[in-house]
């Protein structure tokens, strides 16, 4: 009853954490009974918590004994599953070290109980109080979309990618696709997956039109004529300053083409990396006999990292989807989560 | 809705440092006043203590007085009974003397003790033997001696004696009178 009454007299601070590749964001939005008086997002040389982010997040902590600090899980064994019995939960994760939340009794989402301890104990110094699932978040944020369509849904963070597949608010399928470990998920994906023969063909000529896109044929002609012209060769002294002079100009072609992939086809890469990804997890669904497989048309992707029409580009032009991008600001909308949660 | 894998922290305004401060002199007071109360309670105690004493006093004198009175009361009834015994045992000497006194021919039928005399009744032989053996004693014990005689259906006298000791001045007045006898 006092706290209530204090509550009243109090600030509200909700502190959001939201870890990416290599920063960490963290959103304050400072509340009273009026409504949101301030609201601040700072962004930090971390992934864990270093002596800056716990100087701001204290400056504003300290104020008020009403602080609520919520972070997403960032957890690579956390997922949803298209159920909410205990019978059939152990066909997609192991319940025993995991933690589930069901929704409306319908689907669930869960997380690595280690990984939430870890979370906990990593910001033990200044308290955790919610740790919101992404698949939370695509759910609420996209409540309007999932109660009446069947379609993808994705949450595209900087390292992540949360999707799921609602058809009519049930929950189809999901996975949480971590972008630092693409390759693994991607093979682990596409064997898994058992594509056939053209799927594979189709990935392999993707890959070329990504990588090869300013190399015409011309140039691979020459080059292997070039190499033709090896074994022509009689010589160790010819050998040794042609393998010498090759080393030096290998060694500065793989310099600029390192340089030129750091600097303008990062954004590109990425977002086929997010489209690879996409797409192995569509595949699995359709192969995997655990999920009711249902032709999927349309795909809606909340974005927070601020993603290239290229991905768009790629979704409509190779998988024929219909895509929506909706901007999202995970901090606010982490920050709603934890007002509904109090 | 639950959305979060974990539960918020119960947020108070009451800090752990504040608890602590709270706690200790929350004993701090509780001792002081537990203190207080007791000290009250042995006030109380003793004001009771002291009414109780107070009044057992006054009790106890009220015994004594009643004690004393009745040891006033019993020593009188003491020196009463010694008095009585002292008399009694007189009286038995007396009687027994008396009885001492009555030769063996002389038979004493009745004898009345008197607060200052004595009455014999009884039979002699003849008035002789009552004068020589029996009223000579007797004169010599009581200060007044009567005697009267009536015979018996055997020949005998049947006697009566009555004799009194007179108080100090009757004696005293009796001496300067010229003897009567």
């Amino acid at each position: 009853m006092i706290n209530k009454i204090l509550e009243i007299i109090y600030a509200k601070i909700f502190v959001n954490i939201i870890v990416n590749r290599s920063t960490t964001s963290v959103y304050v939005e400072v509340t009273n009974k009026n409504g949101i008086v301030d609201s601040k997002e700072s962004e930090f040389e971390t992934i864990t918590i270093d002596e800056n982010m716990f100087n701001f997040i204290k400056s504003y902590i300290d104020n008020t004994p009403f602080f609520y600090i919520s972070i997403l899980d960032t957890s690579i064994d956390q997922g949803a599953v298209p159920t909410c019995t205990k019978i059939d939960m152990p066909k997609f994760y192991i319940p025993e070290t995991s933690k589930h939340i069901c929704v409306e009794d319908k689907w669930a989402y869960y997380s690595s109980k280690y990984d939430l301890n870890k979370t906990e104990s990593t910001y033990k110094d200044i308290g955790i109080d919610f740790i919101f699932s992404p698949f939370s978040v695509l759910s609420i944020f996209f409540a309007d979309k999932i109660n009446s369509n069947l379609s993808i849904f994705v949450l595209v963070q900087e390292s992540y990618l949360s999707l799921a597949i609602f058809d009519n608010s049930a929950l189809l399928f999901a996975k949480h696709l971590d972008m630092e470990h693409e390759d693994d998920d991607a093979e682990e994906l596409l064997m898994g997956s058992n594509l056939d023969e053209d799927e594979e063909e189709e990935d392999f000529d993707l890959d070329d039109n990504v990588n090869l896109d300013d190399l015409d044929v011309d140039d691979d002609i020459s080059s292997l004529d070039d190499f033709g012209d090896i074994e022509d060769l009689g010589d160790m002294d010819d050998i040794d300053e042609f393998s010498e002079d090759q080393e030096m100009d290998e060694l500065v072609e793989v310099e600029e083409k390192i340089i030129s992939t750091d600097t303008s086809t990062e954004g590109f890469n990425e977002d086929y990396q997010r489209y690879s990804l996409i797409q192995g997890a569509i595949n699995s669904f359709y192969k995997d006999s655990k999920y009711e497989s249902k032709f999927v048309e349309t795909i809606y992707i909340a974005d927070s990292v601020g993603v290239t029409s290229d991905l768009k580009r790629y979704l409509e032009e190779e998988m024929f989807l219909s895509v929506y991008v909706r901007r999202i600001d995970l901090g606010a909308e982490i920050c709603e989560m934890a007002k509904a949660e109090i | 809705m639950k959305y979060s894998y974990i539960s918020a922290k119960n947020k108070s305004v009451i800090t752990k440092e504040f608890k602590l401060l709270f706690t200790f002199f929350g004993v701090t007071f509780f001792m002081l006043f537990m203190t207080y109360m007791f000290l009250i309670y042995k006030d109380y105690s003793f004001d009771q203590d002291s009414i109780y004493i107070s009044n057992a006093k006054i009790e106890l004198r009220k015994k004594i007085k009643d004690m004393q009175s009745d040891i006033a009361f019993v020593e009188k009834q003491n020196l009463f009974s010694e008095g009585v015994f002292t008399n009694n045992s007189v009286l038995k000497d007396s009687i027994t003397n008396l009885f001492d006194l009555v030769p063996n021919r002389i038979t004493l039928s009745q004898a009345k003790l008197l607060e200052n005399g004595l009455i014999l009744y009884g039979i002699t032989p003849n008035e002789d033997v009552y004068n020589f053996m029996l009223a000579a004693p007797l004169r010599s014990i009581f200060h007044r001696s009567y005697s009267s005689f009536y015979p018996a259906q055997n020949g005998w006298l049947k006697f009566v004696s009555t004799n009194y000791i007179d108080k100090e001045d009757e004696v005293t007045r009796r001496e300067d009178l010229p003897n009567e006898d």
